[in-house]
């Protein structure tokens, strides 16, 4: 990469009202037992009340655009990398699209990715970054997701739970040779075979019309069996050999707020202690998809954890569908 | 400008049951009235039949034509590094949780790939995705085989997209390699207008009405007044502005430009296409119009190839390929050959 790229700003926007685990999970009939409770760690979630996912998504924008100083009629493109249902099917229909016309950046292109979980982001954010890089007339992009939960399906797989979802938008600004963290390298690789590890059966050609499909699915026996750590392991190895980082140089990694398991799981495998890796919005805020990368990130920034000139990671399993990692340097 | 990016090859799929036109007006009970004083739409629109997917699926249509691009190109499938999937209508399951990349990617065995799929465009979603391919392609060594591809299948019943066009059901693949020196992609240029975004839209399972048993959530819908007032004066407008886009980074001119590949809507959309931007209808495809109507973005495709085999396209020329997309998006390709 010879063109650099970096993070301007982020924002996320969370909706006011917030429910604790317990309730939920009384509320889908699932079981919180402390050792359940413990794997999660995860206390409360936010959750939407009335709000629309284009309208927390819009305020995500306006905020991380002021905060980038960038100025929106400038805006080249704007990337959406939403994994949840939207306002209307996806990829018929796509937020950006709305966002837009109601920020009014009227020179922007539009592009959704869809597929592998929180991952998403660390496809939008490389695929932006190249689109920067390769094309001499786009200088700024626009990262944006919004994810609402489907109504009853906050516990990921609640016979054997994984995770509690949160609704949450996320907004990051990127700027061709602009200040900020940098973005070294991304990797990404996809198992085919694990496409429908978690996705939604129902609502679309397959089985559109039973409602107990229309929910979010994981395959949890495949998930577990999945090389998720051992997959990242190795595509830092690559990443770090072709920037020419060292290992130790890496001194913070941003990674998914699934639960306390997956994180202790990430952090022993890729040998990272639990310092480096932040907890704080696992516990208060849960899963938000590809939006816990945005929270994460500010919440590095905000705690100061890492100096400038430092290395920093972005990691997630995809669901053992679709691994990413991206090397970035404060 | 010059992405240093060609086209391999490209393939696409038909599947073999087909449904004249005539059946389809009467099955989806479409208005007999004229749209205008000039144009009658089930009169005029020059589709005979399409063609009907039924119990194949829309990812096994991609999936035809990826193989087939496969063996038409004798590209291993371990050696491709990106697949994406720019299919523009819902598939099996929800996107954008879900996409047919990773079914593709497994029944194909290009297990080093990195896949995805771009699920905005319309009709443009080709034009989108060869912008986000050859920019990963350009930004990163490691990206120098890709295979882009699309399987679309519409609903029962929803083969009418009143009053533009009539669906029909396929899948197309494309192989873009770097370093390729033949039909070579000079440039990409992609537009969007936001506040069109909800001309064309399908409801989707959460606003169904549970009284609704011919699904009409799964349906394409159009807000035809918004149509009418605001995409009718904008497209030709944006058509020269994409194609002009195009044609400043690569920095040729139209009078250069030898033949283009245009979507296959109706009659007088190619018509009004033709004169507004002074084509001769000669050097604008125009035969899948009646062989077998309109097939969302993998008109890009199809109509390209079938210009390619029967001629239209010589070595040396200057192609355009042009559309519009969902009423919201346009984009135009130059391909040197």
């Amino acid at each position: 990469m010879e063109t650099q790229v970096g993070i301007a700003a982020a924002a996320v926007t969370l909706p006011a009202r917030r429910r604790d685990v317990g309730s939920l999970f009384q509320e889908e009939s699932a079981i919180l037992n402390p050792d359940i409770a413990a794997r999660l760690g995860i206390e409360e979630v936010p959750i939407c009340n009335g709000e629309s996912a284009s309208a927390m998504a819009l305020a995500a924008c306006q905020e991380a655009l002021r905060r980038a100083e960038l100025d929106v009629a400038q805006l080249d493109v704007i990337v959406d990398y939403t994994i949840l249902p939207q306002e209307y099917l996806v990829p018929a229909w796509n937020m950006s699209n709305k966002l837009q016309h109601e920020l009014g950046a009227k020179k922007a292109l539009t592009v959704g990715f869809s597929g592998g979980g929180a991952t998403n982001f660390l496809v939008a954010l490389s695929s932006a970054a190249a689109m920067l890089q390769a094309n001499e007339k786009l200088m700024s992009a626009l990262l944006v997701a919004a994810d609402v939960t489907i109504p009853g399906n906050r516990i990921l797989n609640p016979s054997d739970p994984v995770s509690v979802l949160g609704d949450a938008a996320g907004a990051m600004v990127l700027k061709k040779r602009g200040k900020g963290s940098v973005l070294i390298d991304t990797g990404l690789h996809t198992d085919g075979s694990h496409h429908d590890v978690c996705y939604i059966p129902g609502g679309a050609l397959a089985h559109p019309d039973d409602p107990a499909l229309y929910r979010m699915e994981l395959d949890k026996e495949r998930f577990d069996k999945a090389p998720k750590s051992e997959t990242l392991n190795d595509m830092l190895g690559t990443l770090l050999t072709r920037a020419g980082v060292e290992r130790e140089d890496v001194v913070f990694a941003l990674y998914p707020n699934l639960s306390r398991e997956d994180q202790q799981q990430f952090a022993d495998g890729m040998g990272f202690s639990a310092d480096q890796i932040n907890s704080d919005n696992r516990k208060y805020h849960g899963h938000l998809q590809g939006t816990d990368f945005v929270i994460n990130y500010l919440s590095m920034i905000e705690s100061g954890t890492v100096d400038k000139g430092q290395h920093f990671l972005a990691a997630s399993h995809g669901m053992g569908f679709l691994a990413g990692v991206s090397l970035l340097e404060l | 400008m010059n992405t240093g990016i060609g086209i391999v090859g490209a393939s696409y799929y038909l599947p073999p049951k087909r449904k004249a036109v005539t059946d389809i007006f009467r099955d989806e009970q479409i208005p007999a009235e004229p749209l205008a004083a000039n144009v009658d739409f089930q009169r005029d629109i020059g589709i005979e039949a399409v063609h009907v997917a039924s119990e194949e699926s829309a990812t096994s249509l991609g999936l035809n034509a990826s193989r087939s691009v496969l063996e038409k190109t004798g590209i291993d499938p371990a050696e491709i590094d990106l697949i994406i999937d720019f299919t523009s209508i819902p598939e099996e399951y929800i996107a954008p949780t879900w996409s047919a990349a990773g079914i593709v990617q497994k029944e194909i065995g290009a297990t080093d790939a990195f896949v995805t799929a771009v699920n905005t465009g319309g009709c443009a979603s080709y034009h989108t995705t060869l912008k986000v391919a050859c920019s990963l392609m350009a930004a990163h060594d490691r990206y120098r085989t890709a295979l882009l591809f699309a399987g679309d299948k519409v609903p029962e019943f929803n083969h009418t997209y009143y009053p533009i066009t009539v669906i029909c059901d396929g899948g197309s693949a494309v192989i873009l390699k770097k370093g390729h020196e033949k039909q070579q992609i000079l440039s990409v240029e992609v537009a969007t207008l936001g506040k069109l975004h909800d001309v064309w839209y399908i409801p989707g399972f959460h606003r169904r009405d549970p009284a609704d048993k011919d699904r009409k959530w799964l349906h394409m819908t159009a807000n035809i007044p918004k149509f009418n007032q605001e995409v009718i004066p904008m497209n030709l407008f944006m058509f020269r502005k994409v194609m002009r886009g195009a044609l400043n980074l690569a920095g040729r001119k139209q009078q250069e430009v030898a033949y283009y590949i245009y979507p296959t809507f109706s009659t007088w959309d190619q018509k009004a296409f033709c004169q507004a931007f002074m084509v001769a209808p000669e050097k604008v495809f125009t035969d899948g119009l009646q062989r077998h109507g309109h097939l969302q973005e993998t008109d890009m495709v199809l109509d390209y190839i079938d210009a390619i085999d029967e001629g239209h396209i010589k070595e040396g020329d200057l192609v355009m390929l042009t559309t519009n997309g969902a009423g919201f998006s346009w984009g135009a390709a130059l391909i040197q050959h």
